[in-house]
């Protein structure tokens, strides 16, 4: 380019100076002055041949076409005419535009000024070289250097230059001294036009189809140039910001204090809120609360209990633990009467029942889980002792002789030193006993005493409940469960509700009724009756029969009980009557009627009866006939203790008497089929096994006996000798299960098993008919 | 309330119990037959056990609840019976 064309130049330039020989420049001080001194100068001086000496050595095209420009200076056109047709400039200075222009005035573009103001000032040659074609890249086309050249030797031509080669500075001003004073005042016209857009870098961009075949070649090359760009330094933001000065402000508040919470959410929690938002807010105001005071009683032990589940932290656990101390006193102060209300509450006792069964349960799971005819469960943790294994063993093997084992006992303080008079299953819950404890012997009479037991709880009874005079006889009501009827030794009867909670019972009485019982009640029995003879439905009717020889029905009046007499026992009088005597004295003073002391109903027929009394005698009786008896069984001589039907053979009794016998009648034969005796006592209490027919169980006062007619008609079966010192009283069979309950004078009920009874799987009813047949007919 | 005090004097004195502890839904407990250590060892214990225990039952069916916990070790057997108020722990020992 130009730039290196006048680097050259100026650098020939210098050596041009140093040669003094040369007939280029002299003195060029600064290099600034460019190409086109040289050549002026040389040009004015010379002729032609300064032109050549202004070799720039270089082959330079500005050199060459400077030689080749030589002739033109002198040439003048002239034509035929000798006209001077010179060809003009196309370019013409204005004369009078003097370039006032300083010497650092390097307007590149104005090359063309340049060319004028050469043209037409006379003195200030030096302005065209004002330009400086040196610095920086600028211009052009070789060819306006061309022209340039060409118009500077133009005007060299026509003008007489002094060789005036100042210094930059210098230069310029006696450049400027040789303005005159009217081209100073003259006007001058600048024009100012726009030059042509410069292109200083001009790549067209081409557009290539994908299809051709270097299509991949300037992909990857846009990529890499893509990749370039963003590689670039700075050039991450797609936008830039510009980093602002940074200003420290200070700012002072309060410490922020910190709060931990945490809890745990489980699917009961959400369900409780939902269900119940007022009882939350109690439930769970405490339970905060809970995890602070794990051991606060004595304050032994802190610590690991602390884990609680609702998510307490470190720091609640020890400010719970530095606060424990004070809050010692006031927890002993809370604890009192919190074990207050606690115990008050219903839950806590039934709490306590159910714990009292379940240890109590544990105590008794072998003898109750023989009751309930299950496998005892053994505790596989406790030392077994090798003798207990070898009696199992043996009682496992002993497949002889029938016995009583005891299983438990039903005895509490309570009813220590009472005899028990009577003893009744509950008729819907076969769990259910109740006992009444009483006299039967009117020496001391102290207040009867009715205890509930459960099978679950063999050391304390359910319910208790105390009465006014000694109880004699007991039943539960079948179509009421929890009515119990009670029938005391004055003679009162009363219904108690033994499933009320408090301790008001129900009770109905009937001592205000008038038409009571004047001696005590000797057995009660609640039993379904048809109210009229043709009407089918059957009403549950308490019967009574008493020491005053009267058997009455009893019902609800006017929250009392009142009753009507079904039968009175009048006395059967002998029928020898002592010869002679007295004729008139058929009538004895004694009353007409005689104690009853036991009846039963007829398991079938409910209207039958059958009464015992005092005198020896069972009466057949008849619920419609008030009057007299159907039939009289007249065997035994001292008062019948108990009659009972047997329940699987109808027309079967048995009764017991005080006069050491057991008799078993048939309903039609007026005289005992079947005597028994074991031992020279009084046998108090006798009753049929409710599973097999020949067999029942007989209590006198030293023993309990148990009868199989199918194996003895002469001896028991089994025999269970009473404790010492204690009268067996009466004798309960247990509904489903072998067992057998003998209530004692003692106030003990004990529970027995029947083992080994060599019965077969039938209710061996035929036997007993067979039994009976045969001995009847003998 | 004479009563209530029977029946615990009864449970306390039964046959192989060895302890009773009353605990009120604060976990301290207000009333034992254990030496002191021990009972504060149970009541804290078993309020955890009863808590998970209850927890688990609940969160099967919210509308179930934990009555009763029985736990049988080697040496004794453990009963605990809940509320919400309170806890009733028994430890008797079998007996054969």
């Amino acid at each position: 380019m130009s730039s290196s064309v006048a680097n050259e130049e100026r650098k020939k330039r210098r050596t041009l100076v140093l040669r003094p020989s040369s007939r280029a420049v002299n003195v060029f001080a600064s290099g600034i002055y460019g190409v086109n001194q040289g050549p002026r100068h040389t040009s004015s001086v010379l002729g032609s041949s300064s032109r050549r000496s202004f070799s720039l050595g270089g082959g330079s095209k500005v050199l060459e076409k400077s030689a080749t420009h030589t002739p033109r200076q002198d040439a003048r056109v002239l034509d035929e005419e000798n006209n001077d047709v010179t060809p003009q400039p196309l370019y013409k200075a204005d004369p009078g535009a003097v370039q006032v222009k300083g010497s650092r005035f390097f307007v590149e573009e104005i090359c063309a000024e340049s060319a004028s103001d050469q043209i037409t000032a006379t003195g200030s040659f030096t302005r065209p070289f004002s330009r400086s074609l040196l610095g920086s890249s600028r211009i052009s086309s070789q060819s306006t250097i061309d022209s340039m050249n060409e118009d500077i030797e133009e005007t060299f031509s026509k003008r007489d230059m002094p060789i005036n080669f100042p210094d930059v500075q210098g230069k310029k001003d006696t450049v400027k001294e040789l303005v005159t004073e009217e081209m100073l005042k003259e006007v001058i016209d600048v024009y100012i036009s726009e030059t042509d857009s410069i292109s200083l870098l001009d790549i067209p961009c081409y557009v290539v189809s994908v299809d051709t075949d270097d299509a991949e070649v300037i992909i990857e090359r846009n990529n890499q140039y893509a990749e370039v760009c963003r590689n670039r330094m700075g050039n991450d933001r797609s936008m830039q910001t510009l980093n602002e000065a940074v200003k420290n402000k200070h700012v002072q508040i309060d410490g922020m204090v910190m709060v931990d919470t945490a809890t745990t959410v489980s699917t009961w929690d959400m369900y409780d809120t939902l269900c119940s938002p007022e009882q939350d807010d109690t439930v769970r105001s405490p339970e905060p609360e809970k995890l602070n005071y794990p051991d606060a009683v004595l304050g032994i032990s802190r610590g690991a209990e602390r884990g609680m589940s609702l998510g307490s932290t470190a720091s609640i656990a020890s400010a719970a633990s530095s606060l424990k101390d004070v809050e010692v006193v006031g927890n002993t102060l809370n604890s009192e009467s919190d074990l207050q209300l606690i115990m008050h509450s219903e839950k806590f006792q039934y709490c306590l029942l159910v714990m009292e069964r379940g240890i109590l349960g544990n105590i008794f799971q072998p003898n109750l889980a023989v009751y309930r005819q299950l496998p005892a469960l053994e505790d596989p943790d406790s030392p077994v002792k090798p003798g207990t294994m070898e009696q199992r063993k043996e009682d496992a093997e002993s497949c002889g002789s029938p016995a009583l084992q005891r299983l438990w006992t039903f005895s509490c303080e309570l009813s220590r030193g009472r005899s028990v008079s009577s003893m009744a299953w509950n008729k819907k819950n076969p769990d259910l006993l109740a006992v009444g404890y009483g006299e039967l012997v009117s020496s001391d009479l102290k207040p009867g005493l009715v205890c509930c037991w459960s099978l679950k709880n063999p050391t304390w009874p359910e319910r208790v409940v105390h009465c006014d005079s000694a109880v004699t006889s007991l039943d539960f009501s079948a179509n009421n469960p929890s009515q119990l009827a009670v029938g005391m030794h004055d003679g009162s009867i009363a219904i108690y509700d033994v499933q009320s909670q408090d301790k008001k019972w129900h009770v109905i009485s009937s001592s205000e009724c008038p038409k009571k019982h004047l001696g005590p009640v000797r057995q009660l029995r609640w039993t379904q009756q048809k109210l009229s003879l043709t009407g089918e439905e059957k009403v549950e009717v308490l019967f009574s029969v008493a020491a005053d020889g009267r058997i009455s029905i009893w019902f609800v009046l006017n929250s009392g009980l009142d009753c009507i007499d079904l039968m009175k026992l009048k006395r059967i009088h002998n029928m020898k009557k002592k010869a002679g005597r007295n004729k008139d004295k058929t009538e004895s003073v004694l009353s007409a009627l005689t104690p009853g002391l036991c009846f039963d109903f007829h398991p079938t027929d409910s209207s039958l009866y059958l009464a015992g009394t005092w005198d020896g005698h069972i009466h057949k009786c008849s619920c419609s006939n008030s009057q007299q008896f159907l039939e009289t069984f007249r065997k035994h001589f001292c008062p019948v203790n108990c009659v009972a039907w047997c329940p699987l053979s109808p027309d079967v009794f048995l009764s017991c008497s005080s006069d050491w016998t057991i008799q078993l009648w048939k309903q039609d034969h007026l005289h005992p089929v079947l005597g028994f005796t074991s031992t020279q006592r009084a046998v108090y209490d006798i009753k049929w096994s409710p599973k097999w027919a020949t067999v029942f169980g007989a209590v006198n006062e030293g023993q309990l006996e148990i009868w199989d007619l199918n194996s003895s008609v002469l001896d028991p079966v089994a025999v269970q000798p009473a404790a010492t010192s204690v009268m067996m009283r009466s004798l309960l069979f247990a509904l489903h299960t072998d067992c057998v309950l003998v209530g004692d004078s003692d106030g003990q009920v004990t529970v027995y098993q029947l083992k080994n009874l060599s019965v077969g799987e039938s209710s061996q009813v035929d036997i007993l008919e067979d039994l009976i047949r045969s001995a009847a007919s003998r | 309330m004479a009563d209530v005090e029977d029946t615990l004097k009864r449970i306390e004195t039964q046959k192989g119990v060895i302890g009773t502890v009353v605990v009120n839904g604060d976990g301290i407990p207000i009333r034992t037959t254990l030496d002191n250590s021990t009972t504060v060892k149970y009541a804290g214990l078993f309020r955890q056990l009863t808590v998970m225990a209850r927890s688990t039952v609940r969160d099967i069916d919210p509308q179930n609840d934990l009555t009763f916990l029985r736990i049988r070790t080697k040496k004794h057997e453990i009963m605990v019976a809940l509320e919400n108020d309170f806890l009733l722990i028994v430890i008797q020992k079998p007996c054969e």
